[in-house]
């Protein structure tokens, strides 16, 4: 069974139908991407699977359990984690607060630490900075926050929203890198990006979304040498 | 060296003074005009001399453009005192209104009678001294813009972090004690006829000097100790002050109750409520209508006897939480200026049904003869008796308040105020942590207004306007908000001084007006902020480790 299941999800703003009929899955053990152009419905999908928009219609399921009668908090606890658009960090807390804020829900004290050790053997920057107050981080380490934040939740799925927004190439690439050390160390990916040529290149599989529609998909190989993909996404003609 | 900041700030603050002298200022505050003006002058010298970011001004430099101010200021009022001694003298008259108060007038700041200015008497002894006290105002505001640099705050740091500075700050609270015990000896008459207000003054800084002693001392056995020999005190003062003064002490105390619950909800969860005063009413009206015998509950259940204090206060706390819960439902999904809008209508519409549910609240007519507490047999209804109970009750309060906060609770409302909605995402439950700080902030308000009713024993609906929430929510800012102690700080600041300012009559808020901007420049983070907060608003790295104490 699948980890997440969205089927043929329709998901509004008011009037504005944002997702009409998205379906998509996810395998446990496996990042995949979801890439796609400015307003195609990347983070509303997002928005969808953690509960923050409720679809009219169709379902969002982990593991097979319908999680439509469940509120946001509820499906945190359920091992789903967000790194949010434009990483929202706790700017004026430090980094260290921010962090333990990602273990809120948490009660397992000892499994909390680990997850402290785990995430400054991940992220040795964080590890200098724990005591600077977040918003004076850079964007690199802002970004690099977030995700930590996300990781001392102990999910079992991360959602990734364009991680690579705002950053040198440098950064996105050790960006990407921590992204798949991640994953092998044994948690799920769903990674949103507009950056499909590094999306495509650490995912295992990929969807195209094109203004609320799932247009394409299949393993990131595939999507690599699609003719339309290297067209509308990785500028290639 | 430049001299033209000294000469535009000395025309602008005399502007002011000008402006109050005209106002009749001098004539309704009788003597302790003098004083007014003359740390007016000082602190306007510290306000306008301060430098702008980057360039920082000597310390030579500052103190002659504040002695240059403190001068015209003083030549400006001398003059013009001058002018209007020789206008009465000479029997000219400009206006009938002026006419009337101008030879009194003169004569406050002269130091002279009415008939003595009208006689011609000489103005120079009593203006020369205001000249002096003005120069040397002037200079000491200037320099001591030193203090409010980033330089000055390093130094000031490096000297309260020698051991001279600080066991200095450690006894500084000591001294103010034994000043205040002092005024109690007989023969010694230091405070003159208005000794009660020094000694009241010398227990607002006793307090005070006693708070930051407490945060400046190291944790474990010297805090311990402190702590142990300020507490012994405290309990003492009442026993030492008089009625006046346990007065106002206790409007103090119930103030800080008040501003610890209002903090919880502001502070922490940063939910923006103006409606608070609602929460304070409903807790003494509640309590009133369950004991007064004139109640509408009382009259309607000839049975029923009404309610001890003790009894009242539980239920009034239980109405005030359910009333904030009531409240919340619909603000819910409400931020920041519309969710002030909503309290704001909300705290009114409490005091206007207070107001014309007649049958039942009593209307304008009040709620009368509300009994007092009685604690084993002995009646706590008088000025002392309510000082204890406020005492502890601000104990207690702010006993769960701390506890509170360093919970998991506590740091979700931290998360709340950041970002609702990644708060969420972090697996907060919204609505449950909005409830829990509306509901605890109702608790303690409700309780502060039944401490209240029975200290008032007639309550109004008067006393529960708007003005009581701006007040609390003025009081936790000046502090610094999220800081508990800056709550007992702020109490002293809005609602002990103006007592103590009480001789400046109704110019009193127009002076407590402009101390209270100036404080805001100078110090925007309050009086005695929290750690976060003073790293919040200077946007500095913290360089140790933080705890989790505030
Ligand atoms: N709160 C909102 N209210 C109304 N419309 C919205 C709202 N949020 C998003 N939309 C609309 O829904 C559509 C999808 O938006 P979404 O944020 O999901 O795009 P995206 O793929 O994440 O884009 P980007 O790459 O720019 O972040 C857009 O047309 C957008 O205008
Ligand atoms: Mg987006």
């Amino acid at each position: 069974m699948a980890l997440l299941e969205v089927r043929d999800v329709h998901s509004y703003y008011g009037n504005i139908h944002a997702l009409k009929g998205l379906s998509i899955t996810v395998e446990e053990g496996e990042i995949v991407t979801l890439i796609g152009a400015n307003g195609a419905g990347k983070t509303t999908t997002l928005r969808t699977i953690c509960g923050v928009i409720k679809p009219r219609q169709g379902s969002v399921s982990l593991e097979g359990e319908n999680l439509e009668p469940f509120k946001i908090h509820e499906i945190v606890y359920k091992g789903v984690a967000l790194v949010p658009e434009g990483r929202r960090i706790f700017s004026r807390l430090t980094v260290y607060e921010n962090l333990d804020m990602g273990a809120y829900h948490r009660i397992d004290n000892d499994g909390i630490a680990e997850d402290f050790d785990r995430v400054f053997v991940l992220f040795p920057r964080l590890k200098e900075r724990r005591n600077q107050v977040a918003g004076t981080l850079s964007g690199g380490e802002q970004q690099m926050l977030a995700t930590a934040r996300a990781l001392m939740a102990h999910p079992r799925l991360m959602l990734l929203d364009e991680p690579s927004m705002g950053l040198a190439p440098v950064l996105v690439e050790s960006i990407f890198e921590t992204i798949q050390e991640i994953n092998r160390e044994g948690t799920t990916i769903l990674l949103v990006e507009q950056n499909a040529h590094m999306a495509l290149q650490v995912a295992h599989r990929g969807y195209v979304l094109q203004t609320g529609e799932i247009v394409l998909d299949g393993t990131a190989e595939a999507l690599r040498n699609n003719p339309m993909v290297q067209k509308s996404y990785l500028g290639i003609e | 060296m430049y001299l033209k900041d000294g000469i535009r700030g000395g025309l602008i603050t005399f502007g002011i003074i000008l402006f109050l002298n005209l106002l009749g200022l001098p004539l309704t505050a009788e003597s302790s005009i003098v004083p007014i003006f003359t740390v007016l002058v000082g602190l306007f010298a510290l306000l306008l001399l301060r430098s702008r970011a980057g360039q920082e001004r000597s310390l030579l430099n500052a103190s002659v453009n504040g002695l240059l101010i403190g001068i015209i200021n003083g030549i400006g009022l001398v003059i013009v005192t001058y002018i209007f001694a020789r206008m009465q003298a000479n029997a000219i008259r400009v206006n009938q209104v002026f006419a009337q108060i101008l030879p009194e007038h003169t004569g406050a700041l002269a130091g002279l009678t009415k008939a003595e200015v009208l006689a011609g008497e000489s103005i120079w002894p009593g203006m020369t001294k205001i000249a002096v006290l003005f120069a040397i105002a002037g200079l000491v505001g200037g320099a001591s813009i030193r203090f409010f640099t980033e330089k000055g705050r390093k130094r000031m740091d490096s000297i309260s972090a020698s051991s001279f500075g600080h066991y200095t700050v450690l006894i500084l609270p000591l001294v103010f004690f034994a000043l205040f015990l002092s005024l109690r000896i007989k023969g010694v008459k230091i405070g003159g006829a208005e000794e009660n207000i020094l000694g009241l003054l010398l227990i607002f800084l006793f307090v005070s000097a006693a708070l930051f002693a407490l945060r400046a001392a190291r944790p474990g056995k010297e805090q311990i100790a402190l702590s142990i020999v300020f507490l012994i005190l405290l309990v003492a003062i009442p026993q030492l002050t008089d009625l006046f003064q346990n007065a106002v002490l206790g409007a103090v105390a119930i103030f800080v109750v008040m501003g610890v619950g209002l903090n919880v909800v502001v502070g922490y969860a940063g939910l923006l409520n103006l409606g608070y005063v609602a929460f304070f009413g409903i807790g003494a009206y509640t309590f009133g209508l369950l004991s007064a015998p004139e109640s509408y509950v009382l009259v309607t259940l000839p049975a029923f006897n009404g309610v001890t204090f003790w009894i009242g206060l539980p239920i009034a706390i239980l109405v005030g939480v359910i009333t904030g819960i009531l409240l919340v439902i619909p603000v819910l999904s409400m931020r920041g200026d519309y969710l002030a809008i909503v309290t704001l209508g909300f705290g009114e519409i409490i005091r206007l049904l207070l107001l014309n549910l007649r049958d039942y609240t009593g209307g304008p007519g009040g709620v009368l003869n509300i009994p007092s507490p009685i604690v084993f047999g002995v009646d706590f209804g008088n000025p002392k008796g309510i000082l204890y109970l406020g005492i502890i009750f601000s104990g207690i309060v702010a006993f769960i308040t701390i506890r509170l906060r360093d919970s998991r609770l506590g740091r979700s409302w931290i998360a709340l105020r950041e970002d609702e909605d990644v708060a969420q995402a972090m697996g907060i439950n919204l609505v449950a942590v909005k409830l829990l700080a509306f509901a605890t902030g109702a608790a303690f308000a409700a309780g502060a207004g039944a401490l209240y009713a029975s200290r008032q024993v007639n309550i109004f609906p008067d006393n529960f306007s708007l003005l009581v929430s701006i007040d609390v929510l003025c009081l936790i800012i000046i502090g610094g908000l999220g800081s508990i102690e800056g709550i007992v700080l702020g109490s002293i600041a809005l609602i002990g001084l103006p007592e103590i300012l009480r001789s400046v009559n109704e110019y009193r808020i127009v002076a407590f007006g402009a101390l209270l901007v100036l404080m805001m420049i100078l110090r925007p983070e309050g009086l005695l902020p929290s750690v976060r907060h003073q790293r919040e608003l200077r946007g500095e790295e913290m360089t140790e480790p933080v705890t989790s104490s505030d």
